[in-house]
């Protein structure tokens, strides 16, 4: 049976309960996570209002207006905290989603099963390591010490001497550049598997008519295989833009004081407001969380925006 | 999807959201019909075996059935057998003793968090400057009278009422100590100032000296005179109250927070001139290559590492226990274990005994005479519960029975009859125990006829250390607390820190170090000043 278009479906006029009722294991299976969003993502958003309160241990919350939001304005910390956020975030997502397409393309090239399984595993396990053990491991690497491996090999090249050793993860001008590429060694494997699942659904036949055609591997690539992966990519950097105020663990583990200049962010700065010595004021700290929410949701609106006047279609 | 799929896919994640959330409750139920109250002082030294318990004294203060603890990683942790500990210690108090015990680590992130909500403990330990700001607030419940009029103050068997006075809060008390608070002294390997041909240092010249030593010779005998270091810390600058244990050799008679002159005005200690000497000195040493260059990220752990692995000559680290641990560690790496501990240095007198962690009623619990009289009291009964706090269940934590103890495969160690002896730990097998949440040697109170069970047992080098602590340190500064330092604390301390750390790293001289942090700081000093002075 044909449908044609603003025909009703039939069965469309059945009441609503007896629909669920038809439908009633996919509602269960729905449950745990309706009630796991209710909990976790949209009761706390009832808390929100203590970012216009002064609500302190054990003590009735005072409403204050602004009062939080005219005082993270004028903290130099808090705006560093937020440019750096901003400043580290965007590189990173833009340093990953470049390396991880490069790499799927690469896979791609592989024709040998077994090696490309091997060389997936291996840049997919960084992936699972803690971003604790994930610094200790760098910590160690990087050690401005004769222990150090990068310090060791640049000491042996002769490029700097033995009493020149860098501290890389204590130096502004470097701390950056090593964030950067620890993020890269970590994630760029998993990010690849988004793009390979995009790859192996452009069909062959493409492939095979570019040939008869005469295009060479470049051409293929540069015709079909960035073409058809150009909506992937805009998907997935529009939905990791919603992300890029949520910088935490990464920066935490790696950063010091000798480099918050360069790498302090709104999180890590909320952390050490709120645990950092003292009572703290829960009401501030949520005003920082509010604000940097705001920002983010606000990028988000931004990119979907452009996504629909570029590609004629938004994703949210 | 087949029927039948769905319905167990869909139970399956049912069941699993159940389980989920059950983890979030409480995972425990008080336990009826608690055993009788145990009397103060306790005669029998069994070491926590659940026995009958001696009659309950008579008593007007109401007994809780229930108290819920929170408690740190210093008290037996999960793995290392906290279970039986706390079914040893509910059967003597005869209560129900509910714990909650964060990870050491993140603990007072935990405690933060826990007094942010409503669901508060009844007794937290808190520690330095926690203690004072958590009083301040009005978060903790006075305990000034139950401890004045308690049996254990007039018991005679406290060897330091004054610590109890040190942690008054606008003359309340509001924690508990059953022991010193303990402190750092500074270690140098013996080995290491004899093959440099050095007496040990009694000033800050010799002191800087036998850095230079340590830095510019083949300490270890590894060939490379460049792989050695004179002293090493987490960190230059403490996160906790007193701040300067682990340098203290640098920073002198520099305190770099708020504190009284001569003349009981309150001053910012970082923006004086003996702070301004004491950058200079960590400046000096660190570009000249005799502290770690790695100071700024190290933890403890690193240091401890370095330590035994014969990368640095001198460590400034807790006293007592840890003695013997270095001692002991330094020996199986292979490397001469003798420590020699520095007397302090002319220039600054003493150590300084960071303030005691407190055992503190909170605020909300209900029945804070009970708690005191019940749960803190019973700690230092000089019996039973002082035991279990002190070396923890007898079979499981320690014994005195003849045995052989095998902990690796080439290290056995064997005990006599009636010997008191620490067992493996539950958690590293191959480790003996070494105390449990009271240091024998810090305990505040002696035991009911000074029969300690276990004091024997403590190792010379460290009791060695820690009566070497004990005379050279004084108590650190009280912390201060306050609205205004509270709602400027973090920003200060950010602030600080990051002085400290580019002016010792050589990104900026101390006289721009300072000024920048007066320039930064100027209000928000000034307000607390004139909150603490007016």
């Amino acid at each position: 049976m044909s449908i044609k278009r603003g025909q009703k479906v039939p069965g469309s006029k059945k009441p609503l309960g007896l629909r669920i009722y038809n439908h009633r294991w996919f509602y269960v299976m729905f449950a745990p996570v309706l009630v796991f969003i209710t909990l976790f993502n949209y009761l706390p958003m009832f808390f929100i209002r203590y970012a216009f309160y002064d609500y302190k241990m054990a003590q009735e919350p005072v409403f204050v207006g602004l009062k939080h939001f005219e005082k993270l304005l004028k903290k130099q910390d808090f705006i560093r905290a937020f440019v750096n956020t901003f400043e580290l975030s965007i590189v990173k997502l833009l340093l990953n989603t470049f390396m991880a397409v490069i790499i799927s393309l690469l896979l791609n090239e592989i024709k040998n099963l077994k090696a490309k399984k091997a060389v997936q595993t291996l840049i997919y396990l960084p992936h699972f390591m803690s971003w604790v053990v994930t610094a200790s491991v760098f910590r160690l690497i990087l050690s401005p010490t004769n222990e150090g491996l990068v310090n060791s090999f640049l000491v042996n090249l002769g490029v700097i001497n033995k009493d020149q050793m860098i501290y890389f993860l204590a130096e502004e001008k470097w701390w950056r550049p090593v964030y950067y590429i620890v993020n890269i060694w970590k994630d760029t494997g998993w990010g690849t598997i988004i793009y390979l699942a995009t790859l192996s659904g452009i069909s062959p036949e493409l492939y095979e008519a570019a040939q008869i055609d005469g295009a060479n591997r470049w051409n293929q690539m540069r015709f079909i295989t960035l073409p058809s992966l150009a909506n992937t990519i805009i998907t997935v950097l529009i939905l990791n833009l919603a992300k890029i105020m949520n910088l935490f663990e990464s920066v935490f583990v790696m950063y010091n004081s000798a480099v918050y200049a360069v790498s302090d962010v709104i999180q890590t700065y909320v952390y050490r407001q709120t645990f950092g010595g003292g009572i703290p004021n829960y009401g501030y700290t949520t005003a920082v969380g509010l604000m940097s929410s705001i920002v983010g949701c606000v990028l988000v609106l931004i990119c979907n925006y452009a996504s629909k006047k570029v590609r004629g279609r938004g994703i949210v | 999807m087949r029927k039948s799929t769905q319905k167990f896919l869909s139970l399956g994640l049912s069941l699993a959201l159940v389980f989920s959330l059950t983890a979030c409750g409480s995972k425990d139920e008080p336990k009826a019909d608690p055993t009788p109250a145990p009397t103060q002082g306790a005669t029998d030294n069994n070491g926590g075996d659940a026995t009958a318990t001696p009659e309950a004294p008579v008593s007007e203060v109401e007994k809780p059935s229930v108290i819920t603890v929170m408690i740190d990683g210093t008290v037996f942790t999960e793995p290392n057998g906290r279970a039986q500990f706390e079914t040893a210690l509910e059967a003597e108090l005869g209560l129900d003793v509910q714990f909650t015990q964060p990870d050491h680590s993140g603990y007072y992130d935990a405690v933060g968090l826990t007094f942010a909500g409503s669901n508060w403990p009844d007794v937290v330990i808190l520690g330095g400057s926690y203690y004072t700001n958590y009083a301040s607030a009005g978060l903790l419940a006075d305990i000034t009278e139950y401890w004045d009029n308690s049996e254990l103050k007039a018991s005679g068997r406290i060897t330091n009422v004054d610590a109890m006075e040190a942690i008054k809060v606008d003359g309340k008390l509001y924690g508990f100590t059953p022991a010193r608070g303990n402190g750092c002294v500074t270690y140098v390997k013996k080995a290491w100032l004899d093959k440099a041909g050095l007496s040990v240092p009694t000033n800050y010249d010799e002191y800087l000296n036998m850095l230079k030593v340590f830095t510019e010779s083949d300490m270890n005998d590894s060939g490379d005179p460049s792989n050695t270091y004179g002293v090493s810390a987490a960190g230059l600058v403490g996160t906790e109250a007193p701040y300067i244990n682990y340098l203290p050799e640098f920073y002198q008679d520099a305190y770099p927070d708020f504190t009284q002159d001569e003349s009981g005005k309150w001053i910012d200690g970082f923006s004086t001139d003996a702070m301004k000497a004491a950058l200079q000195r960590l400046k000096d040493a660190y570009s000249a290559g005799y502290i770690d260059k790695e100071t700024i990220t190290n933890g403890t752990k690193d240091c401890r590492t370095k330590f035994f692995d014969d990368k640095f000559g001198v460590f400034t680290y807790w006293a007592g226990t840890w003695a013997f641990n270095l001692k002991n560690n330094l020996e199986s790496n292979g490397k001469d274990g003798e420590l020699v501990v520095l007397p302090p240095i002319a220039e600054m007198g003493s150590y300084v005994e960071r303030q005691a962690p407190a055992w503190c009623i909170t605020a909300k619990a209900e029945n804070p005479e009970g708690i005191f009289k019940y749960f803190l009291e019973p700690m230092l009964d000089g019996g039973a519960v002082q035991t279990l706090w002190t070396y923890g269940v007898k079979g499981v934590h320690w014994d005195d029975k003849a045995e052989t103890i095998k902990l690796t495969e080439d290290k056995e160690l064997t005990f006599t009859e009636g010997q008191f002896h620490f067992l493996p730990s539950l958690e590293k097998p191959d480790t003996l125990l070494t105390k449990h949440h009271l240091d024998p040697m810090l305990s505040f109170a002696t035991y009911v006829d000074n029969a300690d069970p276990g004091i024997s047992s403590v190792n010379p080098v460290a009791k060695d250390s820690s009566e070497k602590f004990n005379e050279w340190a004084v108590p650190a500064k009280m912390v201060v607390s306050n609205d205004t330092i509270n709602e400027y604390n973090a920003d200060l301390w950010d602030l600080r820190t990051q002085i400290i750390t580019k002016v010792v790293t050589g990104d900026m001289s101390v006289e721009d170090g300072m000024n920048e942090y007066t320039s930064q700081s100027a209000d928000m000093v000034q307000e607390i000043l004139d909150s603490l002075n007016n």
